[in-house]
């Protein structure tokens, strides 16, 4: 049997940059930041002065009733699934049993179950209302997506921090490769911008501080000015198919799906590793068949993180060498900051970018780069290029598990 | 409004449905309310009438007149009826 391929038929986006696929990437190319001073009724006493938060309204997507009773990172969920099967035009219930959810989100329905807390240990008020687990366990986003859409068929969710998205879009693929399935929704979600998630996030001393003169552009990737990442919200989703399926129902195709790494550092919790980064971007590769100067974009993870930056600037340039050179990386969370378990799949979105319409997304605010991330890099503004045959998504995760995505013109 | 009046109006609220067509004598289940929306619903009934339903009580109830009869008599065993 022929090997299945696997095609991108369809994309959705909820971003702090913009709710749909094209405002996304109009954001991109016009270098706006999500990034802003968060409201005191957010970061209360976190300590946290600055994230990527979207103005979320649920109406006209849920009525009242419904919106009260999906957890915030689900109701993204259910939108960028929405968006990314319509613009597939893809009949979910045509065949349902062939049909699955992978999802990924690191800490799922994190404003249900702080909701929880803060009226029990807040106001000793013991009485929860019924709904509280199924809003705020870690599969409600993905579960939902099934349900609504009638998907049947393979499940899965992942809770891979950073990387929990980019996992489900890569166990996706497989999940088609290997014939289990014939068309998956992939994607991933995260909500976490409640006061004791922040104030968790703080006590790690990993978050930027607010610039003071632009909170917009608090977050600096590969500068040498970098203060750490700054939190973000939303979510990204696809649809992936059997490409000879996909193409016999005349589908739009984005993109084809041909490489995932996965490999685990197993050094350190948080602390990234770069052999654990050359491997995952070395089997994602070799499983594409494809040369390093077959690559023509990597949306890099690019957290700003002190050490993060220079590890993974390495990683690249041991797996690229000379090509290395002239080959552009940009951290896009520059401009829509880090939605965790969202992350990889918002970001191989954007990877998608210079594959389909010829723009590579910048690293916002890169005015100085940091000499330890020797990297060609898309500083400040997006350019206008000729659409790469190959890109690259790097998701490299808290407890050391890396991702990497490849995808190709189709 | 009587008791009926506002569950009929608590549901019809919750589950987008017409008050004024909610037939108290229909099985739960064709109204679309199911078991756990029917527990969520339950959590908002005792809220707004002040009242406790045990879980007994709870099997026991099938329809929306069902109900009224349950925080009818919650209620009056509190004294509040």
């Amino acid at each position: 049997m022929a090997e299945r391929r696997v095609a991108v038929t369809g994309a959705g986006v909820v971003s702090p940059i913009g709710v749909t696929l094209d405002d996304f990437y109009r954001a991109l190319c016009e270098s706006r930041s999500g990034l802003r001073r968060l409201p005191e009724e957010v970061a209360k006493g976190s300590g946290v002065q600055v994230a990527a938060m979207i103005d979320w309204n649920p109406q006209p997507l849920f009525k009242e009733a419904e919106a009260a009773n999906l957890d915030r990172s689900t109701q993204f969920a259910l939108a960028a699934a929405g968006q990314a099967i319509a613009a597939a035009g893809l009949d979910t219930r045509a065949a349902a049993d062939r049909c699955g959810v992978h999802w990924g989100t690191g800490l799922g329905g994190s404003n249900s179950l702080e909701g929880a807390y803060k009226q029990v240990y807040g106001a000793n008020e013991w009485r929860l209302r019924p709904l509280t687990v199924v809003m705020a366990m870690s599969n409600a986003a993905g579960s939902n997506v099934a349900v609504r859409y009638g998907l049947r068929g393979k499940f899965a969710n992942f809770a891979t921090a950073c990387s929990s998205s980019a996992m489900a879009l890569g166990e996706a693929m497989r999940t088609i490769q290997a014939g289990r399935a014939d068309a998956m929704i992939a994607g991933g979600s995260e909500a976490l911008l409640t006061p004791g998630t922040l104030a968790a996030w703080q006590a790690l001393r990993t978050l930027a501080p607010a610039d003071a003169q632009n909170p917009a552009a608090s977050c600096k990737p590969f500068d040498k000015r970098r203060g750490g990442l700054v939190l973000g919200e939303g979510a990204a989703a696809f649809v992936l198919e059997d490409e000879s399926r996909a193409r016999a129902r005349g589908a739009p195709i984005l993109a084809l799906l041909t490489g995932y790494g996965n490999s685990c550092d197993a050094v350190h919790m948080s602390r990234p590793d770069r052999d654990g980064q050359v491997r995952a971007m070395r089997e994602a590769l070799a499983e594409a068949k494809l040369e390093t100067k077959d690559i023509g974009y990597i949306n890099a993870p690019g957290t700003a993180r002190a050490v993060g930056d220079v590890v993974e600037s390495e990683a690249i340039n041991v797996v690229f060498g000379e090509a290395a050179a002239r080959l552009p990386v940009s951290s896009t969370k520059s401009l829509h900051g880090h939605l965790l378990g969202g992350a990889g799949a918002l970001e191989f979105a954007a990877a998608l970018l210079p594959l389909t319409r010829g723009w590579l997304p910048p690293t916002a605010w890169l005015e100085q780069p940091d000499p330890a991330c020797k990297l060609r890099h898309v500083p400040m503004r997006a350019e206008e290029t000729q659409p790469p045959g190959a890109v690259m998504s790097n998701s490299f995760a808290f407890g050391g598990s890396n991702v990497v995505l490849i995808a190709e013109r189709a | 409004m009587d008791t009926l009046g506002r569950i009929k109006d608590l549901a019809s609220k919750e589950f987008t449905l017409d008050a004024n067509a909610l037939d108290p004598a229909a099985p739960l289940d064709t109204l679309g309310i199911d078991s756990l929306s029917f527990i969520e619903f339950m959590f908002k009934i005792e809220e707004e009438f002040g009242v406790n339903v045990s879980d007994d009580d709870l099997k026991g109830i099938k329809t929306l007149g069902d109900l009224e009869r349950h925080v009818a008599a919650a209620l009056a065993a509190a004294g509040k009826a």
